[in-house]
C-alpha cells in the first residue's frame, strides 16, 4: 500500500535478529528501551551515589582535608546534576517506557524510533558529562549554574563547558520523550479507555511529559547563552559586559521548579497504583488525586522565584511567590490525604513494594512541611543556602521520589522479568534505606537552623556541627548498605528464580492482564476498556456497583454494563486510535500483530548528536566528524520504511 | 512467632521516625552555637526565629497528624492472616475532599500574614523610628568582605563594627561574582550581586562578637570566607571609629617592626593598604581596589596585582584571612609563609610575585616573614597626631620612604607596570612630556594635579597627593630623579 519513492543507500542490513547486542542497538521496543533506561540510570545512580559518600566522608568531621576544595565543589556539581538529570528523570522514564503503552493498552509508543532516539542521546548526555571526570575538568560550579561564578572569566577551563552539553543533549532526549509520551497518551489508548479512566500513573506522566517538554528547552536557551557568554564573550549573564547574573537565575530556576514536579509526579504516579493495589480498594478521591497533579503542573510554573528570596527582588515580587509558593501546598496536601484514605478501611498487604510505597507518604510529607517553613521569604532569609535547605530536598527527593521508583521496582519487577524479587531482602532493603535516610537528613535539618551554609567543603571545629555530620555520614553510608542489598536481592533472586504469574498483585491495570513478561507486541488481544480499574472490575464484578454506585457523578457510564465477557478486539489493531505503520497490508486482514521492525538509525543520529556536542568540547573541526552520522542518521531514518516489505 | 513478627513490622516507621527526631532534639540542647539562627541578638533575626518557631508549631501538629494517621492505618488495618477478603470499595468522599482543601489553606493564610508583613517590615528600608542610621557599604570580594563607612571615611576589611541597638543600613554589593551577607544571629541573609545594589538593615541590639558567613558558593575558597561583627557600646564604637582615622606610630628604627614595614612595603602594598588614616585616604583607597580589580581582571593569567582586604590598625584585629583563624603571631606567619595551608585558593598566594616560588611558599627568609608579622600586629591607633607621611626629625624627609608608604602601592621603582607605570628613568622622560614644563614642574604638576596629564593607556585613578605637603612633595621628587 505504502511505498517510498526514494530511497536511501543501506550501508549497514537492518537489524533482524532478537538476541545479541545489535538486536540491543537496532530496538525500538517500548519494553527493551524502558529496561535500557533503567540499567542505564541505575549505573549513574552508583556513580552519583559514590560522589555523595565521599563528599559525606569529607565533611564527617571539623576541618578535615581528605578532599580539596575543588573536587569537592566537582563533587557536587556532578552528584546534583547526576541525581537529577542521570537518574531520577531516567528511573522514571523507565517506567514510562515500560508501563505506558501497557497501562493504555497499546503495542508500543507513538514514535518507537524516537523513543529509542532518546534514549541514544541520554546515554551520550550521561556519558559527556561523567567522560569529564577522566579529562580532570568535571563542573565545579554547582548544578544550578549560578552567573557569573560559571562564567569564563571565574571559571575558566572546560568543566562548565562539558556541563551545558551535557545538559544540552539530555534536554533533547527529554524533549523527545516528552512529546512521544503526549501523542501516545493521548492518541493510542484502548478502546473505551477515556482520559477519566486511564491509570493514575498515565495521568502523571501525561502532566510530567506536557512540563518535560515546556520546561527543557529553558533550560536549553539558558544553557545555550551561558555557552556563548563563555565562548564568544556575549554578555547575558556576565556582570562584568554589562549582563545580569540574576536573569540567569530567573531562567534557570523558571526551568528548575517545574523540573522538580517532573521529578516527584512520576513516583506520586508509582504510590498511587501500588497503594490501592495492596489496600486492595481503589485509590480513594481519583478524581482529586488528578486534579491536584495537574495543579501541581500548572502552578509549579509560578514559584520560580522561592529559589530566589535573597537575591533581592524586593518585598513586593517576594510576597507574591511566597503566597503562590504556599498555594501549591494544597494540592500537595490533597494528594496524601488522598492516599491516606486509600489506605483507610483497607486490606493492607504490607510487603515490600507496599512499604516503599507508605514510606513514601511518611516522608514526602516531611519534605512538604519543611518546604512550607522556606516559602516564607523572612524564614528564608535565615534557611535559604543553609543544610536546611539539602535537608528539605532530600526528603522530597529520596524520601519521595526514591522510594517511590523503588516501590515502583519492587511492584513491577514481576511483571519486567517473569520472576519476583525477594521479599526478606526486600525487607531489609527498605529497612536499611529508611534508617540510613533518616539518619543522614534529619539531622540536617538542625545543622541548617544552626547556620551552617551549603556547599562548603569544611567548617570550624567550635561551630556545633560536628555530631550531626557524622550521624549524617554515618547514614550515608547506611543507606549505601541498603542499596548493596537491593543489587544483591536482584542477584538473588535471578539465581533462585520465583516465577511470577500474569497478575502477581491482584493488580488492577490492564498491564497484569498480559503475560508476565509481556510478549513483544504486549496484548495478544487489545482490551476493551469499560471501567476505570478496568482489570479489577472484570475479575471483581461485583465491586463494579459498590465502586460507581453511590448516586453521584461517578455512576455507570451509559453503555457501559459489565459483561462476562470483554468484547473481542481486531487482533491487527496496534494501537487504540491508529495504526501507525506502513508497508503492511494487514489492515482488516485479521490473521497478523505488526510491530515496527528495528532499527540502527536512531542508534546513528545519536552518535552524530554526541560527536557534535563533543564538538564543543573539543575543537570545532569535530563537527565535521559528527555531521556525517547527524545527516546519514537523519537521511537513512526519513527514508527508512517503518517495516520493510515482507 | 509469625504473627509477633507481623505485628512488630509496621512499627518500624514510627521508629525509624523517631530515632533521628531524637538526635535533632539532643542536639537542639546546645543553642548557643555561633551561627544558630536562635540564640538571636537582634531583632530582625528574632522575628524570623519567631515567624519560623510559629510555622513550625504548626507543621508539628499536621507532621503528628499525618504521620499518626500513616501509622494508625498501617498498623489498623494490616492484612491479618491471609484472608483476602475484600474491603468497601469506596471511590472517594467528596465532603473530606473539600475539607482536607479548605483546612490547609486556611492553615496557609495563618503562615501568609505574618510573612507578608515580615517581609514589608524587614525589606523596605530602615524605619524611621529606630534611631540615628548608620550607613555601611559591605562588599564582597572572593574571598573576603569589604567594610566601608561612607559617613565616617573608613575602609575595613572582614571585621564589621557596629553601635549596640542602632540600625544599620546596608548597601550590599560585590565586585566578582555573587556572594551572600549572613549574620545568622542578627539578621538573615541577602545576596550580594555585582553590578546590582541590594539594601539590607538590621540592629544588634546586644554587645558582642558575632559570626558572619558567606551563603552563596562563590567558588574554590567559599567555605573560607567568614567574617566578624562586633556590636560595641556607643562609646566604644565612637573609639574606634576615631582611632580608624589615627595613624599608626612609626617603627623605632632598627626595630623588627621598622625592619617588617620595609617588608611590607617591598612585598605587600602593592595590594595591601594599611594606612588609611588620612583625610582622602578613603576616596584614595576605593580608587586603588577599582584599580587594583582592573589591572587583575584584565590579564588574570598574568596579573601581580588583585582586590586586597585593607589592612589600616591590622592590630587591632582578632581574626586573620576572613574571620577564618585567630590572629596571633604564629598564625600570621604561617599565613604569610603559605597562604593555601589556611586557605586553599586565596589569590594572594596566586598572583603576588612574591610567591612566584617553586612550591609557592612566599620568597623570604623566616625572620623577613616573622617581622612582617611583628609589623602588621604593631598596626594600632598611635599616640602621635597622625598624618600619611613618617613624621621626621630635622626637617630631612626621605623621599625614599613617603614613596614606599604612599606610592609604591601602584608605581614600581622598574620598568613594571602595576596599576600606574613603573617609575625608572622618570628624571628622564619628564622633561619631554608637557611642552613648557620641565623635569620638577611636571613631576610636582603629576602629583598635585595628576589629571593635569596623563600618559596613554593608563586609567586616570590617581588621585590628588597636595596634603602631604610641599617639603615631602620636594622630597619625593628629588627620591624620584633618583630611579634609573
Amino acid at each position: 500500500m505504502t511505498t517510498n519513492s526514494l530511497t536511501f543507500p543501506r550501508f549497514i542490513p537492518r537489524p533482524k535478529s532478537d538476541t545479541g547486542i545489535w538486536s540491543w542497538i537496532g530496538t525500538v521496543d517500548h519494553k527493551r528501551i524502558g529496561t535500557l533506561y533503567g540499567l542505564t540510570a541505575f549505573m549513574w545512580f552508583i556513580v552519583g551515589g559514590i560522589e555523595a559518600l565521599m563528599i559525606r566522608v569529607q565533611l564527617a568531621q571539623a576541618e578535615s582535608t581528605l578532599i580539596g576544595p575543588e573536587t569537592f565543589n566537582q563533587l557536587f556539581t556532578m552528584h546534583g546534576t547526576t541525581m537529577v538529570f542521570l537518574v531520577i528523570m531516567p528511573l522514571s522514564a523507565a517506567f514510562f517506557n515500560w508501563l505506558i503503552p501497557l497501562q493504555i493498552g497499546a503495542r508500543d509508543v507513538a514514535f518507537p524510533r524516537l523513543n529509542a532516539l532518546s534514549y541514544w542521546v541520554f546515554l551520550a548526555g550521561g556519558l559527556i558529562l561523567n567522560f569529564s571526570w577522566i579529562t580532570g575538568n568535571a563542573p565545579n560550579g554547582g548544578w544550578f549554574g549560578y552567573a557569573p561564578n560559571s562564567g569564563a572569566t571565574f571559571n575558566p577551563g572546560l568543566g562548565m563547558t562539558y556541563w551545558i552539553v551535557g545538559l544540552n543533549i539530555l534536554g533533547v532526549a527529554s524533549i523527545a520523550a516528552g512529546l512521544n509520551f503526549i501523542v501516545t497518551i493521548i492518541n493510542m489508548r484502548a478502546p473505551g479507555m477515556t482520559m477519566f479512566k486511564m491509570p493514575v500513573f498515565t495521568w502523571m506522566t501525561l502532566v510530567t511529559s506536557v512540563l518535560l517538554v515546556l520546561a527543557m528547552p529553558v533550560l536549553a536557551v539558558a544553557g545555550i547563552q551561558l555557552q556563548t557568554d563563555r565562548v564568544y564573550g556575549t554578555h547575558f549573564f556576565n556582570s562584568l559586559g554589562g549582563g545580569d547574573p540574576v536573569m540567569w537565575q530567573h531562567i534557570f530556576w523558571l526551568f528548575g521548579h517545574p523540573e522538580v514536579y517532573i521529578l516527584i509526579l512520576p513516583a506520586m504516579g508509582i504510590v498511587s497504583e501500588v497503594l490501592p493495589t495492596f489496600a486492595r480498594k481503589p485509590l480513594f478521591g481519583y478524581p482529586f488525586v488528578i486534579f491536584a497533579g495537574i495543579v501541581i503542573g500548572f502552578m509549579g510554573w509560578f514559584v520560580w522565584s522561592h529559589h530566589m528570596f535573597t537575591v533581592g527582588l524586593g518585598p513586593a515580587a517576594n510576597s507574591a511567590f511566597a503566597i503562590s509558593t504556599m498555594l501549591i501546598a494544597v494540592p500537595t496536601g490533597v494528594k496524601i490525604f488522598n492516599w491516606i484514605g486509600t489506605l483507610w478501611g483497607g486490606n493492607l498487604k504490607l510487603n515490600t513494594a507496599m512499604l516503599f510505597s507508605i514510606s513514601f507518604i511518611a516522608m514526602f510529607t516531611i519534605g512538604g512541611l519543611s518546604g512550607v517553613m522556606h516559602a516564607s521569604p523572612p524564614t528564608d532569609a535565615q534557611q535559604q543556602d543553609t543544610y536546611f535547605i539539602v535537608a528539605h530536598f532530600h526528603y522530597v527527593l529520596v524520601g519521595g521520589a526514591l522510594l517511590g521508583i523503588f516501590s515502583g521496582i519492587y511492584f513491577w519487577w514481576p511483571k519486567f522479568t517473569g520472576w519476583f524479587l525477594n521479599e526478606k531482602l526486600g525487607l531489609a532493603n527498605w529497612a536499611l534505606m529508611m534508617i540510613g535516610f533518616n539518619l543522614q537528613f534529619a539531622p540536617q535539618h538542625w545543622l541548617g537552623l544552626d547556620g551552617m551554609p551549603r556547599r562548603i567543603y569544611t567548617y570550624a571545629e567550635n561551630m556545633g556541627w560536628e555530631n550531626s555530620n557524622l550521624a549524617a555520614s554515618i547514614g550515608g553510608f547506611v543507606l549505601g548498605l541498603g542499596i548493596l542489598v537491593f543489587m544483591f536481592n536482584v542477584l538473588y533472586s535471578k539465581m533462585n528464580k520465583k516465577i511470577a504469574p500474569a497478575d502477581p498483585w491482584d493488580g488492577r491495570t490492564l498491564e497484569w492482564s498480559t503475560s508476565s513478561p509481556p510478549p513483544p507486541h504486549d496484548f495478544d488481544v487489545i482490551p476493551q476498556v469499560q471501567y476505570r480499574d478496568d482489570f479489577w472490575f472484570k475479575k471483581y464484578p461485583e465491586t463494579v456497583a459498590e465502586y460507581y454506585g453511590h448516586g453521584d457523578d461517578h455512576a455507570v457510564p451509559s453503555g457501559a454494563q459489565f459483561d462476562d465477557e470483554p468484547v473481542n478486539a481486531i487482533p491487527t489493531v496496534s494501537g487504540g486510535a491508529e495504526d501507525h505503520g506502513h508497508g503492511d497490508d494487514g489492515h482488516g486482514g485479521g490473521h497478523a500483530i505488526h510491530l515496527p521492525d528495528k532499527s540502527y538509525y536512531p542508534f546513528i543520529l545519536g552518535v552524530g548528536i554526541s560527536i557534535l556536542g563533543i564538538g564543543f568540547l573539543t575543537h570545532f573541526s569535530v563537527f565535521l566528524v559528527g555531521a556525517p552520522f547527524f545527516i546519514w542518521g537523519l537521511l537513512g531514518w526519513s527514508l527508512e520504511p517503518v517495516n520493510d516489505p515482507a | 512467632m509469625h504473627r509477633v513478627f507481623k505485628l512488630s513490622f509496621p512499627l518500624r516507621p514510627a521508629i525509624v521516625l523517631l530515632v533521628p527526631v531524637a538526635i535533632a532534639l539532643l542536639a537542639a540542647c546546645t543553642p548557643d552555637n555561633n551561627q544558630s539562627t536562635f540564640g538571636t541578638a537582634g531583632p530582625i533575626a528574632r522575628d524570623q526565629a519567631a515567624l519560623f518557631k510559629f510555622i513550625f508549631w504548626i507543621a508539628a501538629v499536621v507532621f503528628v497528624l499525618v504521620e499518626g494517621a500513616v501509622i494508625y492505618a498501617s498498623i489498623r488495618f494490616r492484612q491479618r492472616s491471609s484472608s483476602d477478603k475484600l474491603p468497601h470499595q469506596t471511590h472517594g468522599n467528596n465532603k473530606l475532599e473539600i475539607t482536607w482543601t479548605i483546612i490547609p489553606a486556611l492553615i496557609l493564610i495563618a503562615v501568609a500574614v505574618p510573612t507578608l508583613t515580615q517581609i514589608w517590615e524587614q525589606q523596605s528600608g530602615v524605619p524611621d523610628d529606630r534611631g540615628e542610621v548608620l550607613n555601611v557599604e559591605a562588599i564582597g570580594h572572593q574571598w573576603w568582605f569589604e567594610f566601608r563607612y561612607p559617613d565616617h571615611e573608613i575602609i575595613t576589611s572582614n571585621e564589621l563594627h557596629i553601635p549596640v541597638g542602632r540600625p544599620v543600613s546596608f548597601k550590599l554589593d560585590s565586585q566578582d561574582v555573587i556572594h551572600s551577607f549572613w549574620v545568622p544571629k542578627i539578621a538573615g541573609k541577602v545576596d550580594m550581586v555585582p553590578l546590582n545594589d541590594n539594601y539590607m538593615w538590621m540592629i544588634g541590639d546586644e554587645i558582642g562578637e558575632y559570626y558572619g558567613q558567606c551563603a552563596e558558593f562563590c567558588g574554590i575558597a567559599h567555605a573560607h570566607m567568614r567574617f566578624r561583627v562586633f556590636v560595641h557600646s556607643e562609646e566604644d564604637f565612637q573609639a574606634w571609629a576615631d582611632g580608624m582615622h589615627v595613624a599608626a606610630d612609626a617603627p623605632a628604627p632598627g626595630s623588627p617592626e621598622a625592619s617588617g614595614q620595609q617588608g611590607f612595603n617591598t612585598y605587600c602594598s602593592t595590594c595591601h593598604t594599611n594606612n588609611s588614616t588620612t583625610p582622602g585616604s578613603y576616596a584614595r583607597e576605593i580608587s586603588f581596589q577599582d584599580a587594583r580589580w582592573n589591572g587583575w581582571i584584565s590579564d588574570i593569567e598574568n596579573a601581580a596585582i588583585v582586590s586586597a582586604p585593607n589592612l589600616t590598625h591590622f592590630g587591632t584585629r582578632t581574626t586573620l584571612a576572613a574571620g577564618l583563624k585567630e590572629l596571633n603571631h604564629s598564625t600570621l606567619v604561617d599565613w604569610i609563609t603559605d597562604p593555601s595551608s589556611i586557605k586553599i585558593g586565596t589569590r594572594m598566594q596566586e598572583h603576588a610575585a612574591v610567591y612566584n616560588t617553586e612550591d609557592g611558599t612566599a620568597d623570604l627568609s623566616p625572620g623577613q616573614v616573622s617581622d612582617i608579622a611583628t609589623y602588621l600586629l604593631s598596626l594600632k591607633p598611635g599616640s602621635g597626631s597622625g598624618g600619611g607621611a613618617p613624621a621626621t626629625g630635622g626637617g630631612v624627609v626621605d623621599g625614599a620612604e613617603v614613596f614606599a608608604t604612599n606610592c609604591s602601592n601602584c608605581h614600581s621603582t622598574t620598568d613594571i607596570k602595576i596599576v600606574g607605570p613603573g617609575l625608572a628613568g622618570i628624571g628622564d622622560r619628564a622633561g619631554s612630556r608637557v611642552p613648557g614644563l620641565g623635569v620638577d614642574e611636571y613631576i610636582k604638576q603629576s602629583l598635585t594635579d595628576p589629571a593635569a596629564y596623563v600618559v596613554d593607556d593608563y586609567p586616570a585613578v590617581m588621585t590628588d597627593w597636595g596634603h602631604l605637603g610641599t617639603e615631602t612633595i620636594e622630597a619625593l621628587v628629588t627620591y624620584l630623579k633618583t630611579l634609573k
